[in-house]
């Protein structure tokens, strides 16, 4: 057995704070993601023109600037908003901008812009017809998006979905640059701590392993629940 | 003032499509119990007329009342367009469409694709829902297909479970849109064996077809279209028995 020297229970909680930052950021993410999709096949010019700009700044700027630029930025930010509101209306509302709520942002403000490509392929990917026949029979958009446009998008998005998944997981390893104790800075630390990096690096190889094993699994599963009807069962 | 509203009128609908005028003022009215055959050649907007009745197409011009009620209109810059959605919606959910390619819902089965709408579009409880379906189902034809995929179902079995869906609306019209160009000539018959029955029972129905025979059999009213303009209608006798147009007589001649 490998002798993790002490820094087993530090390891895992870095462990805890990947996955946590991993799965909130997904959700930001596929929340934005829709939205993304959503603006860009909207016949209102400044929501497209919004869009655009949002997804083809993202995709253009390296993760880790991004994610400095956003940190730092933020904390000027919540700084500026807290002097106004001392200086104008006497309220002491000093507050840090929180490291790992600057991660979950980032990483999903950066993956919100890949989904919404995702996204928006798979919207155009569903069948104008089976649209028409909701619209046809009295739902209104939104039961249309909830019955119909959702679930049969959803096939088509799942493999763009899971790839983007798997790449958000590995960049949580990011954070680190912020401040952020997670798993990877954890081995770090113990590396050179120790002068025994692979006793920590390893363990840390084979957990991402085991995240993203679990993960596909999961994502099968859920192709095969949006395939149904769809033949090939 | 009649005791009940005319099911579905619309008044001089107009539509282009970019430089292209399809609809060059078209109307109609179905009483209770009618059912109007649309024939005319392909490209005669028989169609795009269809899908302006329940606004899958929106008309630039004219008017369309459904059970008494007119749809109100304003115009943007996008063009004419309703002015409120929850109308339209309502609306829609009192005239049932079956389309030429089915477009039952891929994801759901037979069945819950006929109490789909009902249910969450007419709020009707699921129990009585699922009732209503199962005998539709048997009317049809598909008890045995209930739980089947769409893309399980032959076209045939689509088509009538379509016909299924539209009916559990209880719809006010039921529109068709060439119901059985999509099909096998050997699946063609059950599916107007269907139809058939729904034009005896005084079912209100609108029909873009290419089925002649039907077209005779049933219909109280046929209006022949030719590029976007009604160019002869009246009873299936008259306008099919015997045509007055040269262009009428020779879209009735047999083809080969």
């Amino acid at each position: 057995m490998i002798d993790l020297q002490g820094y087993g229970p530090r390891l895992i909680e870095g462990a805890g704070v990947t996955v946590q930052l991993a799965v909130l950021s997904l959700i930001l993410a596929i929340i934005l993601g829709l939205l993304t999709a959503s603006a860009k096949m909207s016949r209102n010019w400044f929501l497209r023109r919004t869009a655009t700009v949002y997804t083809t700044l993202i995709r253009g700027v390296p993760d880790l600037v991004l994610m400095m630029l956003l940190f730092f930025g933020g904390q000027i930010g919540v700084n500026a908003i807290s002097d106004m509101l001392y200086y104008s209306y006497d309220i002491d509302l000093y507050i840090n901008f929180n490291a790992f709520a600057a991660g979950v942002l980032t990483i999903g403000f950066i993956f919100g812009a890949y989904m919404g490509e995702t996204f928006r392929g798979a919207f155009m990917a569903v069948d104008n017809g089976q649209i028409e026949a909701g619209k046809a029979y009295g739902m209104s958009s939104s039961l249309v998006f909830r019955r119909i446009r959702f679930p049969q998008m959803m096939r088509h998005a799942l493999p763009g979905l899971s790839n983007n998944w798997m790449v958000l997981l590995k960049t949580t390893a990011l954070v680190s640059v912020i401040g952020l104790t997670d798993m990877v800075r954890v081995a770090a630390e113990a590396s050179r701590a120790t002068h025994e990096p692979f006793t920590f690096l390893l363990p840390v190889a084979v957990a991402y392993l085991l995240i993203a094993s679990v993960s596909e699994w999961i994502f099968a599963r859920l192709q095969k629940h949006y395939d149904i009807g769809f033949g090939g069962q | 003032m009649a005791a009940t509203p005319t099911p579905l009128e619309v008044r001089n609908i107009k539509k282009r499509f970019g430089d292209t005028e399809v609809l060059k003022g078209l109307s109609l009215q179905a009483q209770k119990g009618d059912v109007i055959t649309l024939i005319g050649a392909s490209g005669s907007g028989k169609s795009t007329f269809l899908r302006c009745m329940n606004l899958l197409e929106q008309p630039d011009d004219g008017d369309l009342i459904v059970h008494g009620e007119p749809v109100r209109f304003k115009t943007t810059k996008h063009g004419r367009e309703p002015e409120d959605w929850k109308q339209v919606v309502q609306m829609r959910a009192k005239l049932s469409m079956v389309f030429q390619s089915f477009n039952l819902w891929a994801h759901m089965t037979l069945l819950e694709n006929i109490i789909e709408a009902p249910i969450h579009v007419l709020k009707k409880p699921k129990k009585e829902a699922l009732e209503h379906a199962h005998a539709l189902l048997d009317r049809v034809g598909l008890t045995a297909r209930a739980n089947a995929y769409p893309a399980q179902m032959s076209g045939g079995q689509q088509q009538r479970g379509a016909i299924a869906r539209a009916l559990a609306m209880d719809p006010e019209v039921m529109l068709f849109d060439e119901p059985t160009s999509a099909l096998d000539p050997e699946l063609v018959g059950d599916v107007l064996k269907v139809m058939h029955g729904l034009a005896e029972e005084g079912r209100t129905m609108v029909v873009v077809t290419h089925e002649m025979g039907f077209a005779r059999d049933v219909s109280s009213q046929v209006i022949y279209l030719h590029q976007g303009l009604v160019e002869e209608a009246g009873p299936p006798d008259q306008v099919l028995g015997n045509p007055q147009s040269p262009r009428l007589q020779q879209f009735l001649a047999p083809k080969y």
